[in-house]
């Protein structure tokens, strides 16, 4: 049996230099200054280590005597659990333990104000796949049969699918059985300004209905969690989490084990995109089980489960009523909403505020009111997947901006320019904009598209379509109430002239790594293979709050900064008493410090920081951040989508429509993204490509649902029945970086990794009208569907009812 | 184990379909011999057992991944005799005699790094790093195929088994494209170029 | 993961060791696996014994083509090779196109002809896990007693989704098979299917697929095959016709004297469409032709809801890319 044939010290990393793309300053020849490596390219953290099968993810971790864990499931939506059998299971050769609801009453929800899942049901069922009774054993093969030995005895209840029903029939039929009102997970009612009476001043309404389908992350790696409790009473647990401290403080709360007995360690992480941002069954279990069985215990979904965890996109339907000025302004918006929650809130409380609080920007929009209520129905629990609860009221709401622009006869671009808020601004429900690049998002994507030729130019069955949208760089307050900063950084520096940067952030393939090292390479003048960063050990890293909301970049990096500040000084004012020079004069850059009137003199890093080392004793600092508190409206909810910093998006997509088979191809997407000051180039433009990738796969072809025919089972959980687009269905993808630096983020940064998806579904929409002249309104724009569109167009054109489109564009493609 | 009788007539039952899964025997080992990565290697694996699992589990060469187990992400590709295949749908003991390339190996006879993986970590073309193992396996297998600069249609075709999440694919393309430069300098492409949408390359 | 059930795997290298061990109950043949084994990761079977013909001699020889023309490709033939293969490409391009269009590039270079022939019928109720299936209560094909397709029928209408399988009907290709104790007996493709989706194919108990024989035309003519799935790649085809024309002389404008029209994706068997007078004695560009057989497809051919997509699109579907691949074949390049 051959070893691993890699070992990482051995690995030579060709041309693995600090700056890919600018020429190396040769000495003394600065001109203004030394070289900077904020805003290149660099080559990412750890990347490497992935790309050679080195990095071990967390199912690649073994440990010794390690058994292994499965969950039995419902296969009943909605049932009352009778009683438990494991007696049979429990007898099997290789089993170790069996546990049941009992064994984790403990309620647990990632808002403290709606902990309503156990990590095994208790009472009920509340969706076909909801786990029961979870199994360790020797292997995989047993644990499974074992599963299939436990014997539930189940009262089937009736389910509810439709949220409306849901909420409707709350009294009567309640599923979640910790809800505090019937099936209303949450209610939001919002009104900014006399709605009513701009609506009825203004020279247009737009009225539009609006579904958005579910959809979920399915991010490549399923969730996996390895639990190990030591003879010293300290329980580990591995986890593929987006989320280390909540998951460790929820370990604590359901196992009634202290905090401080428990380390949480997320491994490199396959792909996350919201879906792994709560605690769910598999950690509590493999946790328990571990105790239980002195044994590590591992659990790895099946692609299966995945779908059943689920937390993606909720379904909404949405009413928005849109009061424009004859030159376009925005007078006035009313939205309505209904969420689609399934069994469980997770976020959905601020998804709820989201679905309303998040579309008042980049447009100043006079007066809004909004009315969002979230069910619970017996279907897999909706979370929060990338561009968290807004991306579906963008849908409604740039939809409902090019109906504007059409009946107005404005440019889309030109409409959208007109009603732009301008930076530091206060929206119309009080949240503080401060930098805002979003005007230069349009200018690139409309010079980049081509946009004067092609809209309404391109021939009949092709068309262009733009959108834009804002997002937060993570939210002003944290998920539970509390003083303590909301985002911790520790840095040591040692002889060996390295940096070692211990953050509680998770590095969930977004780069945040890349993004700490960058931001200490630059302060401290390191070459960045000197910084090592080391993450999400709830050990070894202070306590961070997590991979969501867009917060890393902004929050992480600014208190890395102030920590990587702290010692710069340090280090500065050392090598300055040895030149005997003015602190002011010495500067750090590209691994040495040199003085900066004197670029010949200098001396490297490592020297400099023993110097320090010798004035200061060893050298650490810690950073923290806090969220300035001025940036919201003083009402109940107005914190909810309050942020730092705003970044801001623009796409144009191109598409073509087959007006035969309503199958729409897009065929460019442009996004421009307003990301603050740019860290890391590739870093930033990926983010913006996947980010337009996964919202193009959620217009055109995915659809998360379950089949009320058929009990509510998911109606396709796998990777072939949910399609997720291949190399042959993306689109080409044009990125372009725009940077309006913020003043609150580190070096002027702000988001990038979620608010590039927000425009991609509604640009593609109104191509599809441009192309076409069916408004889509409701989701995936699938062929079937497009061509029902198509086909109630041809009528009426027959009928005389509207005029046919692009008339004089037909037949020239 | 024909405990069940077949629920439906038909011509030719092809697979009994059966209702209570059989308690089936313990699994006896089969001793496998292969090469990996260029080492010979003898081991026993359950017959039921897949080469992934054989990979992963029993050599612990955990670098090809598992995404979904059925086919539909390859997250799991390897190499068997120089073609890319799932190693979630091929049986260990199928691999008897074969040499498998994973991952693990790709930088063999390179200087720490096949260009691939150096062009995958210039662009950053492996977000999460999850599909990349797979991807690299099969980019390789067309790189060494086309033994000339490659055109980004020609990887989109390629690489239509390799499902990524993260990345939209853009840099994947580009970093192909740029690898396949690399390793055949002074080689015409094999057609026009297209451009994938970042100025990179 | 999702793991297999236990059986016993034997790879032998002679024929005759093959269909021996085929012979047992309860014995499996798998090729590529590259459908066996995810339907057994579905418990939708358990066999005791899996009989790998991957090693078989002579199983997997590339095409050939003997002296009357007729081409002949070994059922171990990877699709890969298939789509490949110059002799395919020349002779029937339709279906190296189909080969070529099956599954993805990784799939392919794995799967074989043989197994694409013996592909299992599919369904949105039965190719899911055990457990899903049993939220369900099963269905024919499974552990259950209903069909969710035909809720009031008694036979299974999983779908026939092989994509070489229409094309292989449409150019009346003939299947070796081979069993124990030296039978050898040849079969229409046309009549190797039956119309019961738990068990589709007219095949002996212990027989293999060995041989599957293209004959020469016996006309100048022009082929097609249209598959459509939502992306371009992985998917099985949602919509899926095999066309062959055969013309009067060997040019594009010739008039067509002979169609065969098969369509897939619809219940357990091929069909073979009907294609009206109508469609015959102009040339292939002429719109009435293209609509003809567009029309045929679309009364004749009507897909059930055994596929996870609208059956109702795809029927329409089918009208449209039918008559656009005709107008092809007949050089005129429609887009729409
Ligand atoms: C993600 C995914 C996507 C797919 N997409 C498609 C698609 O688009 N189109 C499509 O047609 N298929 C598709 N398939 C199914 C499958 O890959 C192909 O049909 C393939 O050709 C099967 O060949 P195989 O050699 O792998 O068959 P196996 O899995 O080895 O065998 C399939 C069946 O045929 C039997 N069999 C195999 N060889 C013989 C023989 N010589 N004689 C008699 N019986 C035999 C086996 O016993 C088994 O019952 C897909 C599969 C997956 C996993
Ligand atoms: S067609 Fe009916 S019986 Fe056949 S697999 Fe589908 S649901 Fe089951
Ligand atoms: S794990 Fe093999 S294809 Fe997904
Ligand atoms: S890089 Fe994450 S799935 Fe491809």
């Amino acid at each position: 049996m051959p070893d691993d044939p890699k070992k990482p010290g051995g690995i030579v990393r060709p041309g693995a230099d600090v700056d890919l793309d600018a020429p190396q300053v040769a000495r003394g020849q600065w001109l203004d200054g030394p070289p900077s490596i904020v805003g290149r390219t660099h080559r990412k953290v750890g990347a490497m280590d992935r790309m050679q099968g080195i990095a071990r993810y967390t199912d690649d971790r073994k440990l010794p005597g390690m058994l292994h864990a499965k969950l039995k499931r419902s296969p009943h939506a909605h049932a009352r659990i009778v009683a438990i059998d494991t007696s049979k299971a429990l007898a099997m050769d290789g089993v170790f333990a069996v546990i049941t609801g009992r064994d984790l009453p403990e309620p647990y929800g990632i808002i403290p104000w709606t902990k309503d899942e156990t990590a095994l049901c208790v009472e009920k069922a509340l969706f076909v796949g909801d786990p029961v009774a979870a199994v360790a054993a020797v292997d995989e093969d047993t644990a499974i049969a074992a599963c299939d030995a436990i014997e539930v005895t189940y009262e089937v209840l009736e389910p509810i699918f439709d949220p409306e029903e849901a909420i409707f029939r709350g009294d009567e039929n309640k599923i979640n059985p910790f809800a505090r009102r019937g099936n209303l997970t949450k209610h939001v009612h919002l009104e900014f300004g006399d709605v009513d009476a701009a609506m009825a001043a203004a020279d247009l309404v737009v009225e539009g209905e609006y579904y958005f389908e579910g959809t979920t992350h399915a991010a490549i790696e399923p969730h996996c969690a390895l639990a190990h409790y030591g003879a010293d009473g300290i329980l580990t647990v591995w986890s593929a989490t987006q989320v280390t401290h909540y998951l460790h403080r929820e370990l604590a709360r359901v196992l009634g084990v202290p905090a401080n007995r428990i380390r949480v360690i997320q491994p490199p992480l396959g792909g996350a995109f919201g879906g792994k941002s709560e605690p769910f069954d598999l950690e509590f279990c493999v946790a328990k089980l571990a105790m239980i069985t002195r044994r590590p215990v591992k659990l790895l979904y099946t692609r299966e489960e995945v779908f059943y965890s689920h937390r993606g996109r909720h379904p909404m339907k949405m009413r928005y009523r849109t009061g424009f000025s004859k030159d376009g302004r925005i007078l006035a918006l009313d939205a309505k909403t209904i969420l689609d929650g399934g069994a469980y809130a997770s976020f959905g409380l601020v998804t709820t505020y989201y679905s309303g609080q998040l579309v008042c920007a980049p447009y100043e929009v006079a007066t809004y009111r909004f009315d969002s209520s979230r069910a619970y129905t017996n279907k897999p629990a909706c979370g929060p997947k990338r561009g968290h609860g807004s991306v579906q009221p963008r849908f409604a709401m740039e939809v409902q901006l090019d109906k504007a622009a059409e009946a107005l006869g404005i440019d889309p671009i030109e409409l959208r320019r007109r009603n732009h808020m301008g930076e530091n601004r206060v929206t119309v429900n009080g949240f503080r904009v401060g930098s805002n690049g979003f005007l230069e998002c349009l200018d690139a994507v409309e010079r980049a598209s081509n946009w004067k030729e092609k809209r309404a130019h391109l021939p009949y069955g092709r068309g262009v379509g733009v959108a834009g949208s804002t997002y937060i760089s993570g939210t002003n307050y944290p998920i539970y109430p509390n003083d303590m900063p909301q985002a911790a950084v520790q840095i040591c520096l040692d002889r060996s002239g390295r940096a070692r940067v211990f953050s509680g952030a998770n590095d969930i393939g977004q780069g945040s790594d890349t993004m700490l090292a960058v931001l200490v390479a630059e302060e401290l003048g390191l070459r960045l293979e000197d910084v090592r960063v080391l993450s999400a050990d709830t050990d070894l890293c202070p306590v961070d709050l997590g991979a969501y909301s867009s917060r890393v970049t902004l929050m992480v990096g600014n208190a890395c900064l102030q920590a990587a500040r702290r010692l710069r000084r340090k280090v500065q004012t050392s090598v300055a008493k040895r030149w005997e020079i003015p602190r002011r004069r010495v500067t750090l850059a590209g691994g040495e410090a040199l003085d900066l009137e004197d670029p010949t003199r200098r001396v490297p890093m490592a020297e400099a920081i023993a110097w320090a080392e010798a004035d200061h004793g060893l050298l650490g600092e810690v950073g923290s951040y806090n969220t300035p508190k001025d940036r919201h409206g003083d009402y109940r909810g107005g914190t909810i989508g309050a942020s730092p910093a705003y970044s801001f998006t623009a796409h144009v997509a191109e598409v073509a429509v087959d007006p035969e088979t309503g199958i729409v191809t897009v065929e460019t997407i442009w996004v421009a993204h307003d990301c603050g000051t740019c860290l890391s180039r590739r870093v930033v433009e990926g983010q913006m490509e996947g980010s337009a990738y996964m919202g193009f796969g959620e217009a055109i072809m995915e659809q998360h649902r379950v089949d009320p025919a058929h009990g509510g089972v998911h109606a396709g959980p796998s990777l072939l029945d949910y399609r997720i687009p291949t190399t042959l269905d993306t689109p080409r993808i044009e990125a372009h970086v725009v940077e309006a630096p913020d003043p609150n983020g580190p070096y002027g940064a702000k988001e990038a990794g979620e608010g590039p998806l927000h425009p991609s579904i509604p640009a593609i929409a109104n191509a599809i009208y441009d192309a076409v002249g069916v408004r889509m309104d409701a989701m995936p724009f699938s062929p079937p569907r497009v061509l029902e569109a198509l086909e109630a167009r041809r009528a009426a054109e027959a009928a005389d009812a509207v005029p046919p489109w692009k008339a004089d564009r037909r037949g020239e493609g | 184990m024909t405990d069940a009788p077949p629920p439906t007539p038909g011509p030719a039952r092809r697979l009994p379909v059966l209702s209570e899964p059989p308690r089936a025997p313990a699994p006896a080992h089969v001793v496998v011999r292969l090469r990996v990565n260029g080492r010979p290697v003898v081991t026993a694996v359950p017959a039921h057992h897949t080469l992934l699992e054989l990979l992963r589990e029993t050599l612990d060469l955990t670098g090809s991944k598992q995404g979904c187990d059925k086919g539909d992400c390859g997250a799991c590709t390897v190499q068997v005799d120089g073609v890319p295949r799932l190693a979630c749908l091929t049986l260990a003991v199928m691999a008897e005699g074969c040499d498998v390339r994973t991952v693990e190996g790709l930088a063999d006879g390179f200087d720490g790094a096949h260009p691939l993986q150096d062009a995958f970590d210039r662009y950053d073309a492996a977000q999460c790093g999850f599909c990349t193992p797979g991807i690299l396996m099969a980019a390789e297998a067309l790189l060494r195929a086309a033994g000339r600069p490659v055109t980004h249609e020609e990887v989109r075709e390629a690489l239509a088994g390799n499902l990524c999440r993260c990345t939209g694919y853009t840099k994947i393309l580009d970093a192909v494209v740029d690898a396949s430069r690399a390793l055949y300098p002074g080689t015409m492409p094999g057609a026009a170029q297209e451009g994938s949408g970042t100025d990179a390359g | 993961m999702l793991r297999l059930p236990t059986f016993e795997v034997v790879q032998p290298t002679a024929l005759e060791a093959a269909l021996e061990a085929l012979a047992e109950p309860d014995a499996v043949a798998v090729a590529g696996g590259t459908d066996l084994l995810p339907n057994l990761k579905h418990r939708l079977a358990y066999p005791r014994r899996l009989v790998s013909l991957a090693r078989v001699e002579g199983l997997a020889r590339a095409p050939e083509v003997e002296a009357d023309g007729t081409l002949v490709l070994r059922a171990g033939a990877t699709l890969a090779r298939v789509a490949a293969d110059r002799r395919v490409r020349t002779i029937a391009p339709s279906l190296a196109e189909a080969a070529g269009r099956v599954a993805s590039p990784l799939i392919r270079n794995m799967a074989t002809i043989g197994g694409n022939v013996n592909l299992d019928t599919r369904c949105r109720y039965v190719n899911q896990t055990a457990f899903w299936r049993s939220a369900i209560g099963g269905c024919l094909k499974s552990e259950g007693q209903v069909c969710h397709v035909v809720p009031k029928g008694r036979n299974c209408v999983a779908a026939l989704s092989s994509d070489t399988v229409p094309v292989l009907l449409s150019l009346d290709a003939r299947l070796v098979q081979r069993a124990a104790g030296g039978r050898r007996r040849e079969i229409d493709v046309a009549s190797y299917f039956h119309a019961d989706g738990t068990a589709h194919l007219l095949r002996e108990p212990g027989e293999i697929t060995w041989e599957i024989r293209i004959p020469p035309a016996v006309q100048p003519r022009r082929t097609a095959y249209v598959k459509w799935s939502v992306r371009g790649s992985i998917d099985f085809p949602l919509v899926s016709v095999a066309l062959r024309a055969d013309l009067e002389e060997d040019r594009d404008d010739a008039p067509v004297v002979g169609w065969r029209v098969v369509a897939g994706v619809l219940g357990s068997k091929p069909r073979v469409v009907k294609v009206p007078p109508a469609a015959t004695g102009a040339p292939l560009a002429d719109p009435a032709v293209a609509e003809a057989v567009a029309e045929a497809v679309h009364r004749q051919c009507k897909p059930l809801e055994n596929v996870p997509y609208e059956a109702a699109y795809r029927r329409k579907l089918a009208r449209v890319l039918v008559r656009r691949a005709v107008a092809r074949l007949g050089g005129r390049d429609t887009a729409r």
